[in-house]
């Protein structure tokens, strides 16, 4: 899986969302009521995101920027059949929100995929976020069953980067540990073999960071880590020199915290 | 809501997880009635409920608290089937300690 591109626009309405978001024209409010014009925007989110956004007018931000439509996957924990919508309870692991699909009078037959949504099943929405006596819901104009399961760990690695670029920026390519998160954590084998370990490309950090992730990988038992001194003393390296280096590891999405923050596991490709 | 927030982990944060309620996502390595052995980034124990259909092979994610031995006691189970990247879903948990800001509220 490469996430080293993404969209840092998603004013195309047939893109992000993981696969085929095309809004009804029906379903716009147009923007004439004086308020100003937002470019339309679809967001991939977290609930939890959904639930700390922040009211702006009749608006809603998140990370700071104005959310026109939103999408998200989550866990169906109950569903609700009303006279005029069907409401899904989704619980995607940060937060449960109430996602109301209305019953479209329109509609020549029933969508045969409803009967794929049911409790306990991973469906993915897109919708926009509504807010009535202090109530949150999504109003939805699709929500249909996850049929890769790959799409649950997809959309969260997705709502995460586009999350840290509203919140850092884009992407610096030129030579910045801090942005290349996205960009380590693939499979393929890269040309230049010299940095390279279990797959990843570590070439980007400093020397010091290199021989650290490169002792942690050689000499991992399981999953539980090493604890930092004890990678300084083996290498025998200033702890502080060790720490500096985990921090550009750390930030680089090439090594993750296990017991405490003080303890480093590489994340490696499974062998 | 209801729900409680259910971070997902894998089984080296058991011990930073205790007595919390996680989501864990692995492949079930082996069935033994009413426990299982489950592989989630390491061996984790977990004793099912009586809803609980694992597939051995398969990847399961679970939904259940940690007890005090680091074994988790289900609440739900679902059958994730047998295409899951299991580096996807380690990256996932690593970006859910790495931005909880997104992920769920510490305490």
């Amino acid at each position: 899986l490469d996430y080293n591109n993404y969209e840092t626009s998603y004013t195309s309405y047939g893109a992000g969302g993981g696969g085929g978001g095309f809004m009804p024209d029906g379903t716009q409010n147009t923007p004439s009521k004086g308020r100003d014009h937002i470019q339309d925007t679809l967001r991939p989110v977290t609930i939890k995101q959904i639930l700390d956004a922040q009211p702006d007018g009749d608006d809603f931000k998140i990370d700071n920027t104005k959310i026109s439509q939103i999408t998200f996957v989550g866990q169906i924990r109950n569903i609700a059949h009303q006279a005029t919508n069907i409401t899904y309870k989704l619980d995607d692991g940060t937060g449960t929100i109430e996602v109301k699909q209305w019953h479209d009078a329109d509609a020549m037959e029933a969508n045969p995929q409803t009967t794929k949504l049911i409790d306990g099943s991973y469906c993915r929405a897109w919708g926009k976020l509504k807010s009535f006596h202090d109530r949150r819901h999504v109003g939805a104009q699709i929500i249909r069953p996850v049929e890769d399961m790959n799409e649950v760990s997809y959309h969260l690695l997705e709502a995460t980067a586009v999350h840290l670029y509203y919140t850092r920026g884009p992407l610096d390519q030129s030579n910045n540990a801090d942005g290349a998160a996205s960009a380590r954590i693939n499979t393929n084998t890269n040309a230049n073999g010299a940095a390279q370990d279990g797959g990843v490309d570590v070439s980007e950090f400093s020397g010091v960071a290199q021989r650290v992730y490169k002792f942690l990988c050689k000499e991992r038992q399981g999953a539980e880590g090493i604890h930092y001194q004890v990678v300084a003393s083996r290498l025998n390296l200033d702890t502080a020199v060790v720490a500096e280096a985990g921090d550009q590891l750390l930030e680089g999405g090439v090594i993750y915290t296990t017991v405490d923050d003080q303890t480093w596991a590489p994340l490696e490709p499974e062998k | 809501m209801d729900h409680p927030q259910t971070p997902r982990i894998l089984a080296p944060h058991l011990a930073k997880f205790q007595h919390k309620i996680v989501r864990m996502l692995g492949r079930v390595v082996q069935l033994r009635g009413d426990t299982a052995t489950i592989d989630a980034g390491g061996e984790v124990e977990v004793m099912l409920n009586r809803d609980s259909h694992l597939a051995v092979g398969h990847a399961v994610e679970i939904i259940g608290k940690v007890d005090g031995n680091l074994h988790v006691k289900v609440q739900f189970s679902w059958d994730f089937g047998t295409n899951i990247d299991f580096n996807a879903a380690a990256a996932v948990v690593e970006a859910t300690h790495r931005h909880r800001e997104i992920f769920y509220d510490a305490d």
